[in-house]
């Protein structure tokens, strides 16, 4: 058995009721492995640390224990994914400034953003995949095999969000995009 | 009057760690030991959702529950961006 750590992000049915009554049920489900975060309404964060023997066990049996605890909470994040130039230094334990002249140093080859603009994302997995393998730098797996998992489960959240009826065009731009990989 | 002590001793540790960064810690409510209470919960913070957070008195493991506090505390913003204006 390893230990995971991720944090799950979700949407109370009524915003107006209070999360502290969750807890319980949370209690009752499983859920007491985790640190739960109450402080934006119609909200509530859990953050794990999960033993298990894949991350994928781990992050799976954990949205499932949130949703038998309350049926109609809606999935919006898994962290750690979606990461910025600062959470990328944090978490790796570089300053913010050594951090950016790194990346500015490997322009080739440094994952493309997710998004680039005033402030850039990227995914946390293909992040630590550049330095593991361009750098050397050893990763703990744990970290590493969250990171897969919580982009995959985001990405997965967001196709969940695509306008019934536009599956077709989405697979056809699918199938655009891998014609030119 | 002293509050409650929290009966897991890795997690009250962290709990008077967090009482000197400022946070406000408030004991009781239903099924869970109680809550902790970021003092920069305003408009400007960016924490969210853990700057309220509720305390297990009987986690599944207190040593990591007790990280996890620590975690929060830690990575509060306002409280970063305060020691950095220092």
């Amino acid at each position: 058995m390893k230990l995971y750590e991720f944090t799950l992000k979700f949407t109370l049915p009524d915003t107006n009721q209070d999360a502290a009554n969750y807890i319980a049920a949370l209690a009752q489900a499983g859920c007491d492995d985790a640190l739960i975060g109450i402080g934006q309404p119609g909200r509530i964060a859990l953050q794990f640390s999960r033993e298990a023997d894949t991350a994928f066990t781990a992050i799976t049996s954990a949205i499932k224990d949130v949703k038998t605890a309350i049926p109609q909470a809606k999935l919006t994040e898994a962290t750690p994914d979606l990461v910025g130039l600062s959470d990328i230094a944090d978490l790796l334990g570089f300053s913010r400034q050594n951090m950016r002249k790194l990346m500015l140093n490997h322009t080739q080859s440094f994952p493309a953003p997710l998004h680039s603009g005033s402030s850039s994302i990227w995914h946390l997995a293909k992040v630590l995949n550049w330095f593991s393998q361009q750098q050397n730098k050893t990763i703990a797996p744990e970290i590493a095999e969250v990171a897969q998992v919580t982009m995959q489960v985001n990405i997965a959240r967001a196709l969940s969000e695509l306008q019934p009826g536009s599956q077709q065009e989405f697979m056809h731009i699918q199938e655009e995009l891998a014609q030119y990989r | 009057m002293p509050r409650n002590k929290h009966p897991k001793k890795d997690i009250e540790d962290v709990l008077q760690y967090a009482e000197l960064q400022g946070w406000v810690i408030e004991v009781g409510g239903s099924h869970a030991w109680g809550r902790i209470y970021c003092p920069y919960n305003n408009k400007s913070c960016r924490c969210g959702e853990f700057c309220i957070a509720s305390i297990w008195s009987t986690p599944k493991n207190p040593a990591n529950h007790a990280r996890q506090i620590k975690r929060v505390v830690d990575n509060c913003t306002a409280l970063k961006n305060a020691n950095f204006e220092d």
